[in-house]
């Protein structure tokens, strides 16, 4: 095994030259250990990054403009190690290398990354307000994305502060992001990394022959079967991260006689309590494709991916409730029955079905048709309390900071008291839940609390068909048509009553209606209430690219169009809104038009440039248009499109030690609009019902500018074939560009159409994207005996609180008459409303494993520690909007524990990871 | 093919591991085992222990005054009591009424508790027991006269107020039987109604809005916290008789229109934040029913009227012993007089009135009588009497109505005479100095031949003496506008 391991390293393999006009190189790839051809193998030539991908019997070909003399051919796949195998290339000749061997990466640091993360935080928008895109970058070669996806993204760091609505997601062409929020749900594949691993990025701004792509580019995830090598594989993992174990088993038997091809994955990933309390995790997964190549010309595959996922949600918490209960407090559970049960879980079960074909025309040209259907549920679950107090054991009146805010004083004695209540318990109580409810049948009244799901049944069709068209040798055409339609059914349900007999279907808050036609309507487990209507969304694309590549320059230009409809469908009257809320709302239409561009100049083999620009325009996601979607068809006021602008520039340098990229890049976001819910204290305005001054409000941002500029830089350096440095920095400035204006609605306000406050003043204020500065160094040891171990080193800095607007409107200075409070003072103001930067930290992680080969099995294990320092550090946050003005806020903040503090996510402090493996 | 198999086998040997693996425990919940148990325990250890049941009003008396503060008990003692308001719609807060019989209650009390949605909890009619050592009695506002149990003490510039007994205290010190009884409301006329009621589910019936208040909500949105509303009754007085019903500005129902009719209301009876006036307050809108048609109220020109004592005719500062009257102090020296009153209210400043006081007598007991010239019952059809009260001094002691139909006129047999009490409104301790309250319509229907109507004092100056009664009780009772009315 060594030895065959160092014959391959220093490229021994046969060369057949044949006599030709044309200068060729051409030649296959196996599997070292198996011998097996490997399909879709990037192979590229350095000096001019001519890339060809290799087809089902791992052959490829280089023809045209192929650089003459000593060339590097690097031969690369996810999951295998890369190889670069120097060449001579003779002119007029064709050069054959047959056979190249590639080795499967013992090391599986690929592998390992993916699990600790897309596993867990990647698919979540649970532990954090930031999104994160790793899922998007974890195929990268390139050393910043992949310290980005791998080192940075327990962070929340986002690549260019763009989240991950910006990076299109597809599975063998079909664009896997979601209408509502724009975001891959990256659990409908979770689990499931033996076979999600054949990925093709487009990163940032570079062309992708599938689709147009976003700001941060697009990943195509390809589950045809004859691309997964043959073999089989079982993995086991214990973690403390998220779940406790995890068991995967997957086969695929790689093209066989008759043109089949098949692969199946199964996965389980369990465990009573991750990192934070109370979060349990239970999600199965499972995975087949079945391919039938029918001749050399069509190929049918069909692919299923189904992972049922359930999980305790963790809370964010005030920096009062940490200090008292440290990082891995959650405020969502309590006992019952002596069990930790959870209120706010997490259910996702969307079975994904994909019909490809695969059609080459002729030898220049293939038509790639995909039908895709989706359907199933997401559940969000949490306590309502229509007849009962707020059950978390963190509301604030529990909490010491709101006695020592009396209005009468600070009151010692009772803050001691809720101060050593909230130590001694501080969690839900479950049993007084029972107990309420039971009283309320026994008095004839309806329930006090019940437990609900907010559900998002969603059922999707796409169909496309992408074409790939090599017009010449140096001339590529790729161009696709596109049509989804969603039907998303939204409602809530009531999953568990908790002893009651019944709910009442009417808004406690303000004994509102919430289905006119059915009033006063008790409802039971499994009854919908609160809100139920549907929205259907469609969308018609097209997609046109045209690729140029010759041997000092490449340049690409592509342009897409998209129709984007919406439409709201009530299926209850609400009393607030009675005619604007039932039956079928005005039909919304955008329009989206992208146009990027871009070339790379070749100056030597060693240097090379690098420019694009784009500019688009996109429909904003659902999320983003209704401002109230569950009680009435109104969108965001003047709604547009959204415009995006980006373009970036990069220097690559690559020597036989030292690669290193240094990209600069500038992103404005125009008319983007941004929609949250809160409970809003201190509202100043007549137009409140009974002049009051709070209110459960819907607080519309529309017309946000963002800017986003700044720099990356990945180096790596082979030292020895053994040691590896990498290093990876990203230093960035994301912030608001303007001061887009802000209003409220609300179903107490007496006006239906909600309240102006006209600008906020955000202009400048930061992004809350994780942190905007980055630095990793780290190195990696293989040693040739099949163990190996890294450790890098993470420096995060320019973390900022996510800050509500309404605050930063004339809200806040004015008193409920609309003329300035007397008391208010400019430069307190400042002080109040500066933006909380988080303390900079330094995370540090070690991984490390080995290898063994037993006859014709793999065996391993790897391990890995994150945070070793156990450094205790906030990676997010937000500030309430429930101290809406400067008195309130004055008010607040002259305490020394605010009531209303800004919530909180805290990283993990040191955590593990093993995983043991079996393949063969 | 071998390496197929293999790997199905293999796939299957996954499936199967899955299969029996750990299941996580997320969903499925049953009832929670042994709800209330540990309360249940909590009273049982109460009930078997020695602490010793004590009446409402018992309790009560032990709050004698704010000059005093709010007592602390610090002994074995506790009170069962039937939960008789509710906060399901937001009219009452952090607050509690216990009356002390689901039937025919004659006493109630209030708590004050740090906790919302008591009523998922302490629910309407729930039988309550409450462990009174280490809570304290005491009023929530000074001098506010609603006797109220807490958990601790605030003293301002005011004075010492109890405060709302905490969560823990609240598990420590309320236990709850299984015992969900039927209140009964007990009925009353506006003019019964008297501070002894507070805390009681009562029902008024014959009662509607006044009629400004066509149009209007339960509550005011000018207002900041509650809102009055005045109700009129046209049962047992002359003219409209009055009481208000308060409602929260965070009752559920505030927006709901005032209804015009005449019907019943339920509710529990208390006193506005300041304790300036009796209110009845509603646990939920179902307890109001006024779909009747409006009342017309008597006039007194539907009377003849027989008899018509002013006091006016009478000389100031003298025992009354004119027009038929007659004063006689059975224990004491002090009898009844006429004074010239300031108070502002009926029948106004200047004006002559009927006064007993015990002040400063120097006698444990004072006892006196005055009573009403002859009337004639048999050459009337349908008797009414009717007058007006106030105090003076509100402290303990007692005025009776009372009747004869055997008295002989003669003075020295006022207590050989049978004397019966009559019902009627007197004024009670608590109402203002300067108001006066209508007696209503006392209905002499049930009596015939000649009667006499007494009105008795009894109160004492025992300073320095501890027989009878503890304490001074020489408060000031005032009579005027007596009238014997015959219907037509």
């Amino acid at each position: 095994m060594t030895k065959s391991f160092t014959i391959l390293l220093f490229g021994i393999f046969t060369v057949i030259i044949a006599s030709a006009q044309q200068t060729v190189v051409k030649g296959s790839v196996i599997d070292g250990a198996t011998m097996v051809p490997i399909p879709n193998v990037t192979v590229t030539i350095e000096e001019t990054l001519q890339t060809v991908q290799t087809d089902a019997e791992g052959k490829f070909s280089f023809t045209s403009n192929v650089p003459l003399g000593e060339q590097i051919l690097k031969i690369e796949k996810s999951g295998y190690i890369t190889k670069r195998f120097p060449i001579i290339v003779n002119e007029g000749q064709t050069l054959d290398i047959s056979d190249m061997m590639l080795d499967i990466n013992v090391a599986d640091s690929v592998d390992l990354y993916t699990i600790t993360l897309s596993d867990d935080e990647l698919n979540d928008d649970t532990s954090g307000g930031a999104d994160n895109i790793s899922g998007l970058l974890q195929s990268s070669q390139d050393i910043f994305q992949r310290t980005a996806a791998f080192e940075f993204s327990s962070s929340f760091f986002s690549v260019r502060g763009l989240s991950s609505e910006n990076g299109t997601v597809l599975i063998n062409g079909i664009e896997m992001n979601k209408f509502y929020s724009g975001r891959p749900q990256w659990s409908n594949w979770g689990g499931m990394n033996d076979v999600v691993r054949n990925q093709e990025l487009a990163s940032n701004l570079t062309p992708s022959q599938y689709t147009f792509g976003g700001a941060l580019g697009s990943s195509d995830i390809n589950t045809r079967a004859s691309t997964y090598k043959k073999g089989g594989r079982m993995t086991y993992s214990s973690s403390d991260r998220s779940y406790t174990n995890r068991v995967i088993g997957s086969y695929a038997t790689g093209l066989m006689k008759g043109g089949w091809a098949i692969s199946a994955a199964a996965g389980k990933r369990w465990g009573e309590e991750g990192f934070q309390d109370a979060t349990f995790y239970d999600s199965n997964s499972f995975f087949a494709s079945v391919e039938k190549k029918m001749n050399d010309r069509h190929s049918v595959n069909l692919t299923t991916i189904y992972s049922p996922n359930r999980r305790g949600k963790s809370s964010p918490n005030t920096q009062e409730v940490y200090d008292l209960k440290g990082i891995t407090y959650n405020e969502y559970w309590g006992y019952q029955n002596g069990e930790k049960r959870n209120s706010r879980v997490k259910d996702v079960n969307e079975p994904i079905f994909i019909l490809n074909h695969d059609w080459d025309l002729n030898k220049k040209t293939t038509l790639n048709t995909n039908i895709a259907y989706q359907f199933g549920k997401t559940g969000n679950s949490r306590l309502d309390y229509p007849g009962g107090t707020n059950p978390s054991g963190a509301y604030y009146q529990r909490l010491p900071s709101y006695a020592l805010a009396d209005k009468n004083g600070p009151d010692y004695a009772t803050a001691y008291q809720l101060e050593q209540e909230f130590l001694k318990d501080g969690q839900i109580d479950w049993n007084r839940i029972y107990d309420a409810n039971i009283t309320n049948n026994n008095a004839g009244e309806t329930a006090a609390y019940v437990l609900y799901e907010d559900r998002n049944d969603d059922s999707q069709i796409t169909a496309n068909t992408i074409l790939n068209y090599s017009m010449t040798d140096n001339i590529t055409f790729n161009g696709s048509v596109n049509y989804t339609y969603l039907t998303s059914k939204n409602f809530a349900e009531i999953i568990d009553l908790l002893g009651s007999n019944g709910a009442l279907n009417v808004d406690a808050f303000d004994a509102v209606q919430y289905d006119l036609k059915n009033p006063n309507r008790i409802v039971g487990e499994g009854d919908k209430f609160r809100y139920h209507y549907n929205l259907y969304a469609r969308l018609l694309s097209a997609f046109a690219q045209a690729q140029f590549n010759y041997k000092k320059v490449d340049f690409f230009a592509a342009l897409s169009i998209a129709n984007t409809t919406y439409q709201r469908e009530g299926l209850y009257q609400h009393e607030a809104y009675t005619d604007n809320s039932y039956g079928k709302g005005d039909q919304l239409s955008f329009t989206g038009l992208g146009v990027k561009g871009g070339i790379t100049y070749k100056i030597t083999g060693k240097h090379v440039l690098d420019f694009n620009a784009a500019y688009l325009t996109k429909a904003p996601s659902l999320r983003n248009t209704y401002s109230n979607s569950r009680e009435n068809h109104n969108t965001v006021k003047n709604i547009t499109e959204e415009k995006i602008i980006s373009a970036d520039a990069s220097y690559i340098f690559r020597s036989s030690i030292v690669k290193a990229k240094l990209t600069g890049y500038y992103t404005k976001i125009k008319d983007a609009n941004e929609i949250s819910f809160y409970y809003a204290d201190g509202l100043s305005s007549f137009e409140i019902s009974e002049n009051q001054t709070s209110a459960f409000v819907q607080e519309i941002l529309q017309g946000v500018d963002k800017t986003h500029f700044g720099s990356e830089l990945g180096l790596e350096a082979q030292l020895t074939p053994t040691i590896k440095l990498k290093g990876a920095a990203s230093v960035g400035q994301f912030f608001y560009g303007n001061n887009p204006d802000v209003y409220l609605t609300s179903s107490s306000f007496t006006n239906p159409n909600g309240i102006d406050y006209g600008q906020a003043n955000l202009k400048n204020y930061k992004l809350a994207t994780g942190p905007q500065t980055a630095y990793s160094i780290g190195f990696e040891y293989r040693d040739p005996e099949f163990w190996w171990f890294g450790a890098t080193a993470n420096f995060f800095d320019h973390t900022y609180i996510d800050v509500s607007p309404l605050i930063r409107t004339r809200n806040f200075y004015l008193d409920a008459d609309g003329l300035p409070f007397n008391d208010y003072d400019p430069e307190v103001a400042r002080k109040l409303l500066k933006q909380e930067k988080f303390d900079n930290y330094m995370v540090v992680n070690l991984v490390g494993g080995k290898s063994w080969k037993i006859d014709t099995y793999f065996v391993g294990f790897f391990a890995s520690v994150s945070n070793i320092l156990d450094v205790i550090h906030k990676t997010g946050g937000f500030e309430q909007g429930r101290n809406a003005n400067y008195r309130a806020l004055k008010e607040d903040a002259s305490h020394n524990i605010p009531v209303f503090g800004a919530k909180y996510w805290y990283g993990r402090g040191t955590t593990y990871f093993l995983n043991v493996y079996v393949r063969f | 093919m071998i390496k197929i198999n293999k790997g199905f086998a293999f796939l299957i040997s996954i499936a199967f591991s899955i299969a029996i693996g750990s299941c996580v425990q997320d969903d499925d919940f049953s009832v929670p085992e042994g709800l209330g148990i540990e309360e249940n325990k909590g009273l049982e250890t109460l009930l078997s222990s020695d602490a010793v049941e004590i009446s409402m009003v018992d309790l009560k008396a032990k709050y004698t005054s704010n000059n005093n503060g709010p007592v602390f008990i610090d002994t074995d003692i506790y009170i069962k009591g039937y939960v008789s308001s509710s906060d399901k719609n937001g009219n009452f807060f952090k607050e509690l009424f216990l009356q002390n019989a689901a039937e025919n209650p004659s006493a109630g009390i209030k708590i004050i508790l740090n906790q919302v949605e008591t009523h998922n909890q302490y629910n309407f009619g729930r039988e309550v027991f409450i462990k009174l050592k280490g809570l304290y009695l005491g009023e929530e506002r000074v001098g506010n006269g609603v006797v109220t149990i807490g958990g601790s003490t605030k003293t301002n510039q005011f004075g010492t107020t109890v405060e709302r007994l905490t969560k823990n205290q609240r598990a420590q010190n309320m236990f709850r039987s299984a015992n969900t009884l039927n209140l009964v409301p007990l009925k009353l006329n506006l003019s019964q109604i008297n501070s002894t009621h507070i805390g009681i589910y009562t029902e008024l019936s014959g009662v509607e809005f006044v009629n400004n208040l066509e149009g209007k909500r339960y509550f005011d949105p000018a207002q900041d916290f509650d809102t009055l509303r005045l109700m009129q009754s046209c049962t047992g007085s002359i003219g409209y008789s009055n009481f208000n019903l308060e409602t929260s500005s965070f009752a559920d129902f505030k927006d709901h229109l005032l209804p015009t009719g005449n019907g019943t209301v339920k509710g529990v009876l208390t006193r506005t934040f300041d304790g300036s006036k009796l209110v009845i307050g509603l646990n939920a809108i179902s307890d109001i029913s006024m779909t009747d048609s409006r009342c017309s109220p008597v006039s007194i020109n539907d009377f003849s009227i027989v008899l018509n004592e002013d006091f006016e005719s009478m000389p100031t500062n003298k025992v009354i012993s004119r027009n038929g009257w007659t004063s006689y102090a059975e224990e004491g020296t002090l009898n009844w007089k006429i004074a010239i009153t300031t108070d502002t209210g009926n029948p106004g400043p200047g004006n002559k009135i009927a006064v007993m006081k015990a002040y400063n007598s120097g006698t444990p007991v004072n006892i006196a009588w005055l009573i009403t010239p002859p009337i004639n019952l048999d050459t009337l059809d349908k008797a009414y009497a009717n007058f007006i009260s106030s105090n003076s001094a509100e402290d303990g002691s007692e005025l009776a109505l009372m009747i004869s139909s055997n008295w002989n006129g003669n003075v020295n047999q006022v207590t050989s005479a049978t004397w019966t009490v009559l019902p009627g409104t007197i004024v009670s301790d608590d109402v203002f100095y300067q108001d006066w309250v209508d007696s209503g319509l006392i209905d002499l229907s049930s009596y015939s031949g000649t009667i006499y109507i007494a009105f008795k004092y009894i109160g004492g100056d025992n300073s320095g003496n501890t027989n009878p009664i503890n304490g001074t009780i020489d408060g000031t009772f005032e009579i005027d506008n007596f009238k014997i009315l015959d219907r037509n």
